[in-house]
């Protein structure tokens, strides 16, 4: 007797498999396990990857008139094709969260809230009912990426590791950085240690800015320290397996809060992907606090292309976690 | 009862006694300083806005990311300029440079197209 897990991870891997498929495969979509609560889904697509226009007009099929207007309203065939693949790879992952039949991406309906943060409209959910997921895009032109969570906001950014700056960094840091992030970086005596921390402070400012999703103004970047300290596991009994304990903690602390207490209900964590990028990713949490150590984030990452095939990452040299308490699933 | 129009008194003008006001006191030279200044200031510190948009978009033009001939005075930041958040903070960063002034964080936000750059730009007093 298979388990529906087991099941699940078969025909995962029979998919895989079909990767020249694309004609035959052109409508079906795995479906996957929802995130479990303090669990993140972290999918991504490598533009460069896609390159038949059948599949491309297959994504541009499923998006919505509104969407496909945007989409030929701007200037670029590069810009245009990383908007397509952000909208595809969208609403193809979050369609395959329903597991008792096949939910068409097209009938996925979202709008914004407030602050103009993207949400999935739950009010058109009539038939199936998805259970309040959360997600979270960002792009750069050679990446993109979705987080999804079950129940907890979700803020996630990914920059480039080469990425260059056009002023300089310790005056873009004193005009927009905490007053801790600046002497953290003016300490950084070499000036490509320090733009790769600048990089890396940067991902984690804006994943929580728009895990909070209120927009820049309302959490200017002035307003909030994030920190990365190493923490020693001094051989404690009660830290679970498989952490990455080498990896530096990550907090955030208000301007309002006590340096010393920072806000325990965000939770960060930080990887390299691919040797090219810096990928952030901040959740709400109730952390329980368990003596010295937080209970971590279970993380699975999926690099992944809409109708044709899913690779699923662990921590191998494509996936690296240099921030945060994480364990990262295969 | 109603009363004849013509017989009502009517004023068909006004005369008023205006006095030039004395303009040796101290007070009245302290504040026609202070009107003068004021006055000044608000005449010639708001720039002219074909100005602002040509300084806006040389700026804009000077980022290596940025393809030359896409910018023009409707382009928008992200869909037509393919620029991301950190790549807009900059912008902004260099038109404070340029301009001499700050932008305050919540106007930051709102500025992704040229247009509104040049708008909020050239609607502040402290543009230089």
């Amino acid at each position: 007797m298979i388990s529906l897990r087991d099941k699940a991870r078969l025909m995962m891997n029979i998919y895989c498999f079909g990767r020249n498929l694309v004609t035959t495969a052109a409508s079906y979509l795995p479906p996957v396990q929802l995130p479990t609560q303090r669990e993140v889904h972290f999918w991504y697509i490598l533009p460069d990857e896609v390159k038949s226009t059948t599949l491309l007009n297959r994504y541009l099929e499923i998006l919505s008139p509104c969407e496909k207007e945007n989409i030929f309203r701007m200037r670029g065939e590069q810009l245009r094709k990383g908007a397509l693949l952000a909208r595809a790879l969208v609403r193809t992952t979050l369609a395959r969260y329903q597991t008792n039949f096949q939910i068409d991406p097209k009938s996925l309906k979202f709008m914004k809230n407030n602050y103009g943060k993207p949400e999935l409209d739950w009010q058109y959910a009539d038939d199936w009912s998805l259970p309040h997921l959360h997600f979270n895009i960002s792009h750069t032109s050679s990446l993109i990426a979705c987080g999804v969570t079950v129940g907890s906001p979700i803020g996630i950014d990914v920059e480039e590791k080469q990425r260059r700056l056009k002023n300089d960094i310790l005056a873009f840091a004193q005009r927009f950085f905490s007053p801790h992030e600046i002497e953290m970086l003016t300490h950084i005596a070499d000036p490509e240690l320090r733009l790769q921390e600048f990089i890396k402070l940067w991902t984690l400012k804006e994943s929580y800015v728009k895990a909070i999703g209120r927009g820049f103004s309302a959490s200017p970047f002035k307003t909030f320290t994030i920190r990365l300290r190493d923490h020693h596991v001094k051989g404690d009994i009660h830290a679970p397996p498989l952490i990455t304990s080498k990896a530096p903690d990550i907090t955030v602390v208000e301007a309002s809060d006590d340096v010393k207490n920072p806000s325990n209900n965000w939770q960060f964590v930080l990887l390299e992907l691919a040797g090219s990028h810096y990928a952030a990713i901040c959740i709400e949490q109730n952390s329980v606090n368990t003596g010295n150590g937080r209970i971590p984030i279970n993380l699975t990452l999926r690099k992944t292309i809409p109708y044709v095939e899913d690779e699923c990452i662990s921590a191998t040299d494509s996936a690296v976690v240099i921030g945060g308490l994480t364990r990262l699933s295969d | 009862m109603a009363a004849s129009r013509s017989t009502l008194p009517l004023m068909k003008y006004l005369r008023v006694r205006v006095d030039a006001l004395p303009r040796n006191t101290p007070l009245t030279l302290a504040s026609n300083l202070l009107i003068r200044r004021f006055s000044e200031e608000v005449r010639g510190c708001f720039l002219d806005k074909s100005e602002v948009t040509d300084r806006v978009i040389s700026c804009v033009k000077n980022f290596q990311k940025v393809d030359p001939s896409k910018v023009n005075p409707n382009a928008h930041f992200q869909n037509d300029l393919g620029l991301d958040s950190l790549d807009s903070v900059e912008i902004v960063m260099a038109l404070e440079e340029e301009f001499g002034f700050e932008i305050p964080d919540n106007e930051a936000d709102k500025i992704n197209s040229i247009k509104l750059a040049v708008d909020f730009i050239a609607s502040h007093p402290q543009a230089k």
